[in-house]
């Protein structure tokens, strides 16, 4: 009697412990744009990246800067990535639209990129290495290396109206080419991007 | 045998209800973590914090770890457990139905902590200022923005944090956006100001001259001129930064915010002697004083820090608005346990019902949990030294005026450039002799 009593109840305590543990319930989101996409914070994520790229590769090779320029020294023209500076409200990675643009841009055989500020550090020591231990025939020399002539430079923003449960979120991504000779900014992309987000102020 | 079978349960709840009751309080480990830290022990502390809740579920234990990863330096570590906070915070928004029930049958503790909201609005002020030390001003920036959307949500004037309003303006200034500046500047003042009654501090001289020099700089004339009358400073001349010196931000996390106690009272219901209920509730024991700081830089006297945020008071608004309602449920929960000791001792006679007495009584505990590494006030001086490395010391002192303790530090002053200054001081934790040779040496 008494174990079976006993058991009955751990087990229902149990289920309550189980059924707490699993309240926990996400915000409800709707999405402005009519794609189909995962959503689940509301936070700046994958699907708004990828957005982001598609539409500005499509900008950035369809502009007239690039027919310009290779009609006007008959080159193809050389771009490093500066700074796309994050002045909105969440951590947002821009490295991937970024890396996504600069994929594009390289495989369309019509922009060359050089290697960023960042990723110069690197290559310069490995040089100086060469310079000390590869063959003389392997060894590449220093003061060879090509200079951009445009630097792809942006900004995040954002705007957001909340009052308590509900938000409207605005990102805008505006990604610029600067000409490296006479700061002429030579193509200008913009991307928006509008969701709602609405919690529920009851969980179970 | 239906009278023993119900014992039986009602032990088995009891004892069930106890063990709910120990892991969700302030919990021991919390408890002790904080004695390390009244000792001035932070290496003990920061121990004993990150032991707790491996799994990182709980809000409280991240702020802790948090807080304490910060106190030793480590400020990668302290954004990454207080990111973890962040989250669970936004998972946990909104009402619980269960927890709510919960909190009706058996204590306040069964509902989830997510913090009070002057604990939520500092929490992104401890990860801006983790970003400023490692050098990442534009990650600072977004941290006061998220603090700026939470603060909107949330409607008017009252929940603001004049503190944060501040940082955020100190944070746009470094930036170089002197637009953005004077904004924060401004609503700093109007929230220092309505929130008078909450903190006390009025609004700090060091903001009046941060305001009236972004105003100048940004060439609001009119509005200069009107504040310059209203902070009876109309001989403030604001000078730009001289070639060759820089300046220096010092944050000082003075103290420990008040920790809550239990208050629990007993009332019979009727004149049988075990037939009772307890009920509890959180308060504030009195406030302890608190210490005021000296900035020194090259052996002299530069800047006397000002308070800018009194967390303390700020712990003592929350719990006031908040009791009320703690109050309320408090005796609805014991009419519910009232309700089931008059049963067990009309189904199961009179042991059942001292048992069910006791189970109650056992449960029936006050919520005390609080962000309790969280110092007891934020004070700040802003002065201009000479670039390169300086030698500069932070001198503390009682309510008396006797020096208590001291913190040395070498910071590296940049041309034309903001640097900081976030430090953390705990408790005196040496003898006045002690302190006395200390200050002979140097």
């Amino acid at each position: 009697m008494f174990v079976y009593d006993f058991r009955k109840f751990m087990s229902v305590l149990l289920l309550l412990g189980m059924v707490i543990g699993l309240a926990a319930c996400q915000p409800v989101i709707t999405r402005q744009d009519p794609n189909t996409v995962t959503d689940l914070s509301g936070k700046w994520n994958d699907t708004d990246s990828r957005k982001v790229s598609q539409e500005m590769i499509q900008d950035v090779l369809s502009q007239r800067w690039l027919s310009k320029f290779t009609s006007r020294t008959g080159q193809m023209p050389t771009v490093i990535v500066g700074k796309v500076r994050n002045l909105s409200h969440e951590h947002i990675n821009t490295r991937t639209f970024i890396s996504d643009i600069r994929r594009a841009l390289i495989n369309s055989g019509e922009v060359s990129f050089v290697a960023s500020s960042e990723e110069r550090g690197e290559i310069r020591s490995e040089r100086m290495d060469q310079d000390l231990h590869a063959s003389e025939a392997s060894r590449k020399a220093m003061g060879n290396e090509a200079g951009a002539d445009f630097m792809l430079k942006g900004t995040i923003n954002t705007i957001i109206d909340a009052i308590e449960g509900e938000q409207t979120r605005f990102y805008q991504v505006d990604l610029t080419l600067i000409d490296l000779a006479n700061n002429r900014m030579v193509w200008a992309g913009q991307q928006k991007i509008k969701k709602s987000v609405e919690r529920s102020g009851v969980r179970f | 045998m239906v009278t023993y079978s119900l014992l039986i349960r009602i032990i088995a709840l009891t004892i069930a209800s106890i063990s709910l009751v120990g892991c969700m309080g302030l919990g021991s480990k919390a408890a002790s973590m904080r004695v390390e830290l009244e000792a001035g022990h932070v290496d003990n502390a920061y121990a004993i914090a990150e032991k707790e809740d491996s799994s990182e579920k709980e809000v409280l234990a991240s702020l802790n770890k948090g807080m304490l990863r910060r106190m030793k330096g480590d400020y990668q570590g302290s954004n990454k457990i207080f990111e973890v906070a962040k989250n669970h915070i936004e998972e946990l928004y909104g009402v619980s139905i269960t927890e709510q029930a919960g909190a009706l049958i058996v204590n306040d503790t069964l509902r989830s902590y997510v913090g009070d909201r002057y604990e939520q609005v500092l929490l992104h002020a401890y990860m801006a200022m983790n970003y400023i030390q490692l050098d990442d001003l534009d990650s600072a920036r977004i941290e006061m923005k998220q603090a700026d959307v939470k603060m909107m949500e949330w409607g008017e004037d009252p929940e603001d944090d004049p503190f944060v309003r501040y940082l955020s303006g100190i944070i746009y200034e470094a930036l170089g956006e002197m637009d953005q500046a004077v904004i924060s500047y401004r609503l700093a003042k109007k929230t220092y100001e309505s929130t008078t009654e909450k903190q006390n501090i009025g609004v700090p001289a060091l903001l009046k001259k941060d305001l009236l020099r972004s105003l100048a700089s940004a060439g609001f004339n009119d509005e200069l001129r009107i504040l310059k009358k209203e902070f009876k400073m109309g001989k403030f001349n604001p000078k730009p930064v001289v070639k060759g010196y820089g300046e220096l931000i010092v944050v000082l996390n003075s103290g420990l915010a008040p920790l809550r106690e239990e208050v629990s009272i007993r009332a019979a219901t009727s004149r049988d002697i075990v037939d009772f209920v307890k009920i509890a509730v959180p308060k504030y024991p009195q406030p302890k004083l608190s210490y005021s700081a000296r900035l020194i830089a090259s052996n002299r006297a530069v800047a006397k820090l000002e308070k800018v945020e009194d967390i303390d008071a700020l712990a003592r608004a929350a719990l006031s608005k908040d009791l009320p309602v703690i109050t309320a449920r408090a005796i609805a929960r014991a009419v519910v346990k009232h309700e089931t000791q008059e049963t067990a001792k009309e189904r199961g006679g009179a042991l059942a019902g001292f048992i069910a007495t006791v189970a109650n009584v056992a449960t029936e505990q006050a919520d005390t949990r609080s962000w309790i590494s969280l110092p007891q006030n934020i004070q700040m001086a802003r002065v201009r030294l000479p670039v390169g490395m300086n030698k500069i010391r932070i001198e503390i002192y009682n309510a008396s005026g006797m020096l208590v303790d001291m913190i040395n530090k070498q910071v590296l002053v940049k041309s034309g450039k903001s640097t900081f200054l976030t430090e953390h001081w705990l408790v005196p934790n040496m003898g006045m002799r002690a302190v006395a040779e200390k200050n002979r040496k140097l």
